[in-house]
């Protein structure tokens, strides 16, 4: 009887031990970010209070991620949604947020975190009808390709965290300025490196480096697409050739979710060089996080230039 | 700068007020002038606006440049708290002005508006009475749809949208103008539930409630249009769950008065009991097979437990003859989507492998003698009728393959045995072709051969159509043509 005894006061104790263990391990911050540049900013300013999930895994296209069902389950237990915005997730992420039946990230709610506030847009269309394509419908969405817009993006991806979890808002704050840090080192070197791309021509295939040019001082001459979104007419590639060889543009841009035989083609016939750039973390190997991916951007380019 | 935005508009809307006489007068001169000069104060508003926000943006710079110089990133001390705040103030300026113009932007009006037409021009073999189609036979073009869709929000708890549709009717070429959908859907039930009210397509198999210029090919599958009756619309209630699983699986039941191809119904009666109403579920799950590969799969049912003589009293004829009422439908469904989505480059690359099968078995009453004809004599039962159950399977099945940005292209197959006697069948096979210049406006050319059985005496028959489809206004990157 007595043993019995024991027995239970000892697996009562183990029991309330066990629970009280539990219940200061809070369970994380669940965030979803369409893009992986976004979920490596998320990464670095919560730290252990978050769990991350990139819808993108970084060989996409920011505009075209698939959607995928299984994307429902992590949607709909998010506590956090980071996106791009400007528009860019407009083919994938209103139509998985509407699916999710999660309140917390809807549109308007704070569990909604549009990544692009506080920065201006570039290529805002004139006309907002479809013969302007339809990707970039409120100006361009690749601002992360600007470092020092990408500064904006963590400050807003803090300012979210803390808003919506404020007890922990002295860590995020501490990781978002120790990441700054590391992020404004890092930006001083792609500067100085970047000094040789100065007034450097260049075209793409899709434009995605309006603000990196901006950044950096090269000289964005066009895009092989038509349009953002449209895929080029034969008149089209004919005059951006013409164009190429009249202004002796060097470098040809492929982001590798694009086929290579239109580019290379345009390469081969203006003597330019062909480079492929990846437009997120993860886009090619060895570009895991953000830091990494600008590393590779810049080293490229240069490597480019110097050929 | 708001209140710019509204003088902007005030003024606007004031010049089409005063406009309105002068067309009346027929000055269009001046109309074309107060045009111009709409345009060209609108097209101000937007520059000085743009300019504002780059006066702002460089006010911002230098004030984040100052303070980024005032404080060293190593030293985490705090900021300089005035040029802060001051930086935070010009922060919301600069975003409010962004915002103010994304709201000029029809996208953002509420509600969301949108147009599709679509024309089939087509060449058929044999005449509408050797094809059973509604189109005639040798060349035709048919203005199949003209479509609105209008959506948006009703308030923070549910939503609801409009497809209305003026199709050309198949004999008169009269349009044709009805409601396809009115439906009104719940966005903040709990317990991921999801409850839609109205007319709309209810939730059955897999391309059952895809509007026609949607489906991948031409036309409806032979099955879809035999034992649904083209898309599945109805009018009734619908739930779905999203059970809270680490798996996708979605759960869907509803009830309606009428589902397909028995809207509106046939015989509504002066009373109604509730096994007259339709009963519909579906379950489907999805499985990742690798990061490139997926694999969607589902089962559906309809159950109609009293269909009130749906088609009429003895107009139906059983294999061998028998005049015949329908008064149970049943139908169950087996559908799986097999595809390949490469992460890299699916705009420009991918396939899918979709299949459908379906299972009717209807119950009939079979009156040999004629006897409950309504046109009889002494219309009632005689003793000589019984009840029959009629199994019949249908299949459809196709492959698409895109190997560019705009081009794709693919085979369906089709199958489908006469929901009254399944000895009585037909196949078909559509190569089809599809050039998407963009997502507004698509083009696809198909031929398809019918070949009917011996039971239905019917010739077999060839068509090549060119469908042109387009959409103008709001568009959506919706669930269900994902
Ligand atoms: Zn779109
Ligand atoms: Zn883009």
């Amino acid at each position: 009887m007595k043993m019995k005894c024991l027995r239970s006061l000892v697996w009562a104790a183990v029991a309330a031990v066990t629970l009280t263990g539990w219940s200061a391990q809070a369970a994380p911050i669940r965030i979803v970010t369409t893009l992986t540049d976004l979920a490596d900013f998320a990464r670095n300013v919560g730290g252990d209070h978050v769990e991350v999930f990139s819808l993108a895994t970084g060989i996409e296209d920011t505009h075209g991620v698939p959607m995928k069902p299984s994307f429902l389950p992590r949607l709909n237990r998010a506590d956090l949604l980071l996106l791009i915005g400007f528009g860019c997730e407009h083919a994938f992420l209103p139509a998985l947020i509407e699916a999710s039946k999660n309140p917390r990230i809807e549109y308007g709610h704070p569990g909604y975190v549009d990544c692009s506030q506080g920065i201006d847009p570039v290529g805002v269309p004139k006309s907002t009808d479809h013969s302007q394509g339809d990707v970039h419908p409120y100006g361009n969405p690749h601002y992360l390709l600007d470092p020092v817009l990408a500064r904006t993006a963590v400050s807003n991806i803090c300012a979210a965290l803390v808003q919506n979890f404020p007890q922990y808002a002295a860590d995020f704050t501490r990781n978002r300025d120790a990441y700054l840090a590391q992020l404004d080192a890092k930006i001083a070197a792609w500067e100085q490196a970047a000094a040789v791309l100065k007034g450097v021509k260049f075209v793409s295939y899709h434009e995605h480096w309006p603000y990196f040019a901006k950044r950096f001082g090269l000289d964005y001459i066009g895009t092989i697409e038509l349009k953002p979104g449209i895929d080029p007419t034969p008149r089209h590639i004919e005059e951006l050739v013409n164009e190429m060889k009249a202004q002796h543009v060097p470098i040809v841009v492929r982001e590798p979710q694009f086929p290579e035989k239109v580019p290379a083609l345009i390469a081969k016939q203006t003597g330019a060089t062909l480079v492929k750039l990846p437009i997120m973390p993860g886009g090619v190997p060895h570009t895991g996080t953000y830091i990494e991916m600008m590393d590779y951007l810049i080293r490229t380019m240069v490597g480019a230039v110097a050929k | 700068m708001k209140a710019l935005t509204r003088f902007g508009l005030a003024f606007a809307l004031s010049a089409v007020a005063i406009s309105v006489p002068a067309q009346e007068t027929g000055e269009v001169q001046q109309l074309h002038q107060q045009l111009q000069e709409m345009k060209e104060n609108f097209e101000r508003v937007q520059k000085e606006q743009r300019a504002q926000i780059e006066a702002l943006q460089k006010q911002l710079d230098a004030l984040q440049r100052q303070q980024q110089a005032a404080v060293t990133p190593a030293t985490s001390a705090p900021p300089a708290t005035a040029t802060a705040e001051q930086v935070q103030q010009l922060q919301d300026k600069v975003n409010e002005v962004v915002e103010a113009q994304k709201k000029i932007l029809p996208g953002e009006f509420n509600p969301a508006i949108g147009v599709v037409g679509e024309t089939i021009f087509s060449y058929h073999s044999r005449g509408a009475d050797q094809t059973g189609s509604d189109r005639p036979g040798g060349f035709d073009a048919f203005q199949r749809s003209v479509e609105l869709n209008v959506s948006g929000s009703v308030d923070p708890f549910a939503k609801a949208w409009v497809v209305a549709n003026a199709s050309a009717d198949a004999q008169s070429g009269e349009a044709n103008f009805g409601i396809e959908e009115a439906a009104l859907e719940t966005t903040s039930l709990p317990a991921n539930l999801t409850l839609t009210a109205g007319r709309f397509f209810g939730e059955f198999g897999r391309l059952g409630y895809i509007h026609d210029h949607e489906l991948p090919f031409v036309n409806r599958p032979l099955a879809l249009d035999e034992y649904i009756g083209g898309e599945s619309r109805t009018d009734g209630l619908q739930l779905n769950w999203l059970p809270p699983l680490n798996q996708f699986v979605s759960l869907t039941v509803g009830v309606g008065d009428s589902f397909g191809g028995d809207s509106p119904l046939a015989n509504p009666g002066n009373y109604r009991v509730f096994s007259e109403a339709n009963f519909w579920g579906r379950l489907s799950t999805y499985f990742d097979l690798t990061p490139d590969w997926q694999l969607e799969a589902g089962v559906s049912g309809l159950w109609n437990p009293n269909t009130d003589d749906r088609g009429g009293v003895n107009a139906l004829t059983a294999a061998n003859g028998d005049p015949m009422t329908e008064h149970e439908r049943r139908l169950a469904g087996l559908d799986f989507k097999v595809s390949y989505v490469p992460l890299r480059n699916n705009e420009f690359r991918s396939l899918t492998w979709g299949t459908e099968l379906l299972y009717s078995d209807n119950r009939y009453l079979v009156d040999p003698d004629n006897s409950l004809n309504p046109a009889s004599p002494v219309p009632g039962l005689t003793g000589d009728e019984f009840n029959a159950g009629v199994g019949s399977l249908g299949l459809y099945s196709y492959v698409t393959y895109k190997w560019h940005r705009q081009w794709s292209g693919g085979f369906l197959f089709d199958w489908v045995q006469d929901p009254q006697n399944h000895d009585n069948q037909a196949f078909a096979y559509s190569p089809y072709l599809t050039w998407a210049l963009s997502h507004w406006n698509q083009l696809r050319l198909q031929y398809t051969h019918t070949d009917h059985s011996a039971a239905s005496g019917l010739p077999a028959d060839d068509a090549v159509y060119l469908q042109w489809a387009w959409i103008i206004g709001a568009h959506s990157h919706g669930w269900t043509q994902r």
